[in-house]
């Protein structure tokens, strides 16, 4: 069945993997300095990526069905590329450097980078399950990476514990709608689907439970208990990852299970208020909860689990079955590009934020919001930077942030969703609030201490880059559209299956 | 493309500080070149009724899911106006700032965001613009309250950031609302476009009753309507009297004018139908705001509630929505926009030369500080809309136009827009009493022995005692507010002539003046 013509589609995933297996041989045979390992893996992100930019992003089926490549696919290959490329670069230029096997560190992201990018072209539960493991397994290790300190212990354990039980859970609801539908294949279990006029409940109950799993993976409420721990345990580049890699990975899940299999009007009655529940907690628990935190990563913690929120706005206002008839012709494509516009906001303003953490870190560790007194006097650069990656996180315009703000607000509005509406400008208000906090901190308070902090012409440059990024996302809005343009699921319609199954026997 | 220049001006300038070029100069040199300008601009207006002036059309992008966006800008006679506003405000706000500020670079750099802002979002035909213009000043608003603040900076800091805050996400829900309201062919952001188009396809009056409502109460938070007005005072007394101008001044206006520009003229049923609750409120403004405003006890609060109750005329002028009406909101909105900052910058002065802010401390200041004692009854004048400043004139023209409104008739066959003309004129009263008593307690009656210069005698040090604004520089900003304000109240023909074309050609404006 494995058509070696369409196996380019997985290059990327294969290139990575392999690379990371040679660069942990050569790590462990050559002593290679962490400075030349980090380079090397950057270098084979990099190759990937260009690789990755010349497939063109018309759907296609492969590998005996179980993948499928399609404009998010696509879109998603190219953003977790981005997100291990900058975590890459914090873990060995930016903080603190780990006490042991600094190769190891910059060389596990890229393994989970393939699990996510594998997730992202899953087109069967299998698969989409191993390469799930695959992430979370790699950031078991990293987020305790620092194993001496207590609270990475504490993180550790928890991301492992919360974890399991939720790819346990995740299995649960696979085996349950594999047993009533017969096949693991996403398009299989569509065909199964459309077959039946009412959802069993037995299916029904197996996606609550692939819910339910996947609503740990984005800190959803009320699953959302382990990430301002974890948050705060893990290594700054560790805590952006999760906080942009890992959400977007369970997105990607959500993308693919609810609107690429139950997207009518039987089984959204029971995702859709489920969703609706979860983001208007998320909005409101998230958004409340950050207020008074004083570390500042357990504030980003929390925020991250508030931004969740936000995007299952536009995850439901994707849906096509939200007025009660399936009508084919409704506009799906506007949510899931909120979605992709989100993700891309909240990638910079998130790394942006997580960079000067990481800088400040190694000077403090534990940093709280009082810490931050003077710093605009005391590095105008990093204060600037975190300072616009917060007012962007809070959608102010003309900051990156804003347009995904926007387009949140219209998809609500658009597809009728007002009670949640008003649940986003109440979060939004209330989250402005939390993080003026520490750019008060930045630019009102005397400094604590006067010394200025310098920084290298890398790490200089990188925050320039973003902070030109952030504006120019936000104002010059056709940069946004370039990066997004045609990231939306493939309809499953469009695939006519005789092709892809002639093109996967060729 | 002379409109692009007046945002680049300022653009230009930050980038110069943050450079390293001296603050105040570069910004007040920005700032004068954009004035010069927009007097030019003024001249040359052609006034050809039914289009837009210096317009610059080019498209911005088209996001996937939404109408295309142009950047489009271009003024009328009801923008062009408030440009003026914006110029010349911002330029005594500059000139007016101490040279010694600390941190001076970022000071100005925040000043010129702030004007920035209010210039973009004037110019601006089109709606996503116009939003997101007006949002840059947001931050450094925030940022110049809390750093060069004084009192209750840090609680007024964050009051005004979040109310304003939330106010604009209401006013950014009714706006997608509104746009998100037409076919999918016709949407746009074009603000031309989309009054033609609501002017040819109304709304469902049922659609329009449930939009108009955000863009309301949204509008209302920004420009302080009673009850949503209580961000204001405190914040403009413990801003940095230079951003009190800006905002008060300016910024503030954006809510009158995208009532004007968008909301009545797209929503006018809506407009209709929510009619008696702006007419019920914007009593609040005059009543309760005024009686309150005779309450206070600080120079600088009684001018910040001074502010929200001076915004009943505007709201008045908008809800009898006729062409003496309008017409009269924009002169006011000029003239409030002058009397407005120059009653902060003094009473900056005043509270920073003295170095106190309640009136019971205050007293007979006009001893030391004649000029200021001069410069600040002028200011009152046309706070209180004595003939011969521009106040007079719009207001004027709002109480005819509420006059010869009918919102409805009580039995005896009068109309109740008689009994709005009455209300506000007793606000004019109001005003005079709480300005009068200020001129009387700050400068008049006897001067504590404290403003008197002391040579250091013994122990004491010595102090200059009250100063006045002596040098040319420090006064130079304040007569050219006043006499901006004395050309308008003498001749007010020179704006209405821009003025009342444009108006006039508002949807749904009745026909006879």
């Amino acid at each position: 069945m494995i058509s070696s013509t369409l196996l380019p589609y997985l290059a990327p995933e294969l290139m990575l993997i392999v690379g990371a297996m040679i660069l942990l041989l050569l790590e462990a045979f050559l002593s290679l300095s962490a400075r030349q390992v980090a380079a090397a893996a950057l270098g084979s992100v990099a190759i990937v990526a260009v690789f990755t930019l010349c497939f063109d992003s018309s759907p296609i089926l492969f590998w005996g069905n179980t993948c499928k490549w399609d404009g998010s696919a696509k879109f998603f290959h190219l953003f977790f590329l981005a997100v291990a490329a900058l975590v890459i670069w914090m873990g060995d230029e930016v903080q603190e450097p780990v006490p042991h096997g600094g190769g190891e560190f910059v060389i596990l992201p890229l393994f989970t980078t393939a699990g996510l990018m594998l997730l992202a072209s899953a087109n069967d539960f299998m698969l989409l399950f191993i390469a799930l493991e695959l992430v979370t397994i790699s950031f078991y290790i990293l987020v305790a990476y620092q194993r001496r300190s207590i609270i990475a212990l504490e993180a550790g354990v928890k991301y492992l514990i919360l974890g399991g039980l939720s790819s346990a859970f995740l299995v649960m609801g696979v085996a349950y709608i594999f047993g009533l539908s017969g096949s693991t294949r996403f398009d299989l279990i569509a065909q199964y689907l459309h077959t039946q006029s009412l959802l069993s409940s037995g299916v029904g109950f197996g996606l609550l439970l692939v819910l339910t799993g996947i609503g740990f993976k984005i800190a959803m409420v009320p699953f959302h208990s382990w990430a301002p721990d974890v948050y705060e345990g893990a290594p700054n580049s560790i805590t952006a990852f999760l906080s942009v890699g890992s959400k977007a990975g369970g997105l990607i899940i959500l993308l693919r299970v609810v609107l690429g299999l139950f997207d009518f009007p039987s089984s959204a009655s029971i995702w859709i208020p489920f969703l609706t529940i979860g983001a208007i907690l998320s909005l409101l628990l998230g958004n409340l909860a950050a207020i008074p935190q004083r570390n500042l990563k357990r504030l980003l913690g929390y925020s991250s689990i508030g931004h969740s929120g936000f995007i299952l706005v536009a995850v439901i206002g994707a849906s096509a079955s939200l007025t009660g008839s399936y009508m084919p012709g409704a506009d799906t494509t506007t949510g899931q590009l909120a979605v992709s516009v989100y993700l891309v906001t909240y990638l910079l303003a998130t790394f942006t934020a997580f960079i000067v953490l990481a800088i400040l870190e190694r000077r403090l560790p534990g940093l709280e919001i009082h810490h931050l007194a003077g710093l605009s006097q005391r590095s105008p650069l990093l204060a600037a930077a975190f300072a616009l990656s917060l007012i962007s996180l809070a959608g102010v315009p003309p900051l990156s942030g804003f347009i995904a703000k926007w387009y949140v607000v219209l998809v609500a509005w658009n597809q009728g969703l007002y009670t949640l509406l008003g649940f986003v400008i109440f979060a939004a208000v209330a989250a402005l609030y939390y993080y003026l906090g520490p750019i008060k901190a930045m630019y009102w308070s005397e400094p604590l201490d006067e010394t200025p902090i310098r920084l290298n012409r890398v790490t200089s440059a990188v925050l320039i880059l973003m902070i030109a990024l952030l504006i120019g996302t936000g104002f010059f809005i056709q940069s946004i559209s370039g990066l997004v343009n045609g990231s939306t699921l493939a309809q499953n319609g469009s695939i006519s299956a005789p092709v892809a199954v002639a093109l996967v026997q060729h | 493309m002379v409109l692009l220049a007046l945002l680049l001006i300022p653009l230009a300038a930050i980038l110069f500080i943050l450079a390293g070029a001296p603050a105040q100069r570069t910004a007040g040199f920005a700032t004068a070149l954009n004035l010069v300008i927009t007097l030019g601009l003024l001249l040359t207006y052609p006034a050809t009724p039914g289009t837009f002036a210096f317009t610059l059309d080019c498209p911005w992008t088209t996001l996937p899911g939404l109408p295309p966006i142009h950047f489009h800008l271009g003024v009328d006679g009801i923008s062009l106006p408030l440009v003026f506003l914006t110029a010349i405000v911002s330029f005594a706000a500059i000139a007016i700032s101490p040279a010694t500020i600390r941190r001076s670079s970022e000071y100005y750099c925040y000043l010129l965001f702030m004007s920035l802002g209010a210039m973009g979002a004037f110019v601006s035909l089109d709606l996503f613009f116009f939003y997101i213009f007006h949002e840059f000043a947001l931050i450094p608003t925030f940022l110049l309250i809390g750093i060069w603040g004084t009192q209750n900076r840090q609680f007024a800091a964050f009051q005004v950031t979040l109310y304003l805050m939330a106010g604009s996400l209401i006013l950014l829900a009714g706006l997608v609302a509104l746009v998100m309201a037409l076919p999918v062919a016709d949407r746009t952001f074009d603000i031309p476009t989309l009054q033609n188009y609501f002017t040819q396809h109304p709304l469902a009056v049922s659609q329009q009753t449930i939009i108009f409502p955000f863009l309301l109460v949204g509008f209302g938070i920004l420009v302080g309507l009673v009850p949503f007005h209580s961000w204001a005072p405190p914040g403009y007394a413990s801003a940095p009297p230079a951003a009190a101008m800006l905002h008060a001044g300016i910024l503030k206006k954006f809510a009158i004018y995208g009532l004007i520009r968008v909301a009545v003229p797209m929503l006018h049923d809506g407009f209709e139908a929510w009619r008696p609750l702006l007419l019920t409120l914007l009593v609040g403004n005059f009543v309760y705001a005024g009686f309150v405003t005779l309450a206070q006890k600080e120079l600088p609060t009684m001018i910040g509630f001074s502010s929200i109750m001076h915004m009943g005329y505007l709201f008045l002028g908008i809800a009898c929505w006729n062409i003496i009406g309008v017409t009269g909101v924009v002169i006011l909105m000029v003239a409030h926009g002058l009397s407005a900052a120059l009653l902060f910058g003094l009473s900056g002065e005043v509270t920073h030369r003295s170095g106190e802010n309640r009136f019971t401390e205050l007293g007979g200041l006009a001893q030391r500080a004649p000029l200021l004692a001069v410069l600040f009854s002028f200011a009152s004048m046309a706070s209180m809309g004595v003939p011969g400043l521009a106040n007079f004139a719009g207001e004027l023209m709002v109480f005819f136009a509420s006059y010869s409104s009918v919102f409805s008739k009580f039995d005896i066959g009068v109309s109740i827009g008689v009994g709005f003309a009455a209300i506000a004129i007793y606000g004019t009263v109001i005003t005079a009493i709480y300005q009068l008593r200020a001129i009387k307690t700050v400068f008049y009656g006897p001067m504590p022995a404290r403003y008197e210069p002391r040579a250091a005698v013994g122990e004491a040090v010595a102090a200059p005692g009250m100063t006045d604004v002596s040098s040319l520089v420090e006064y130079v900003p304040y007569v050219l507010l006043i006499v901006a304000s004395l050309v308008i109240g003498f001749m007010p023909f020179l704006l209405i002539h821009i003025v009342e074309p444009s108006v006039s050609l508002l949807p749904y404006m009745p026909l006879q003046k």
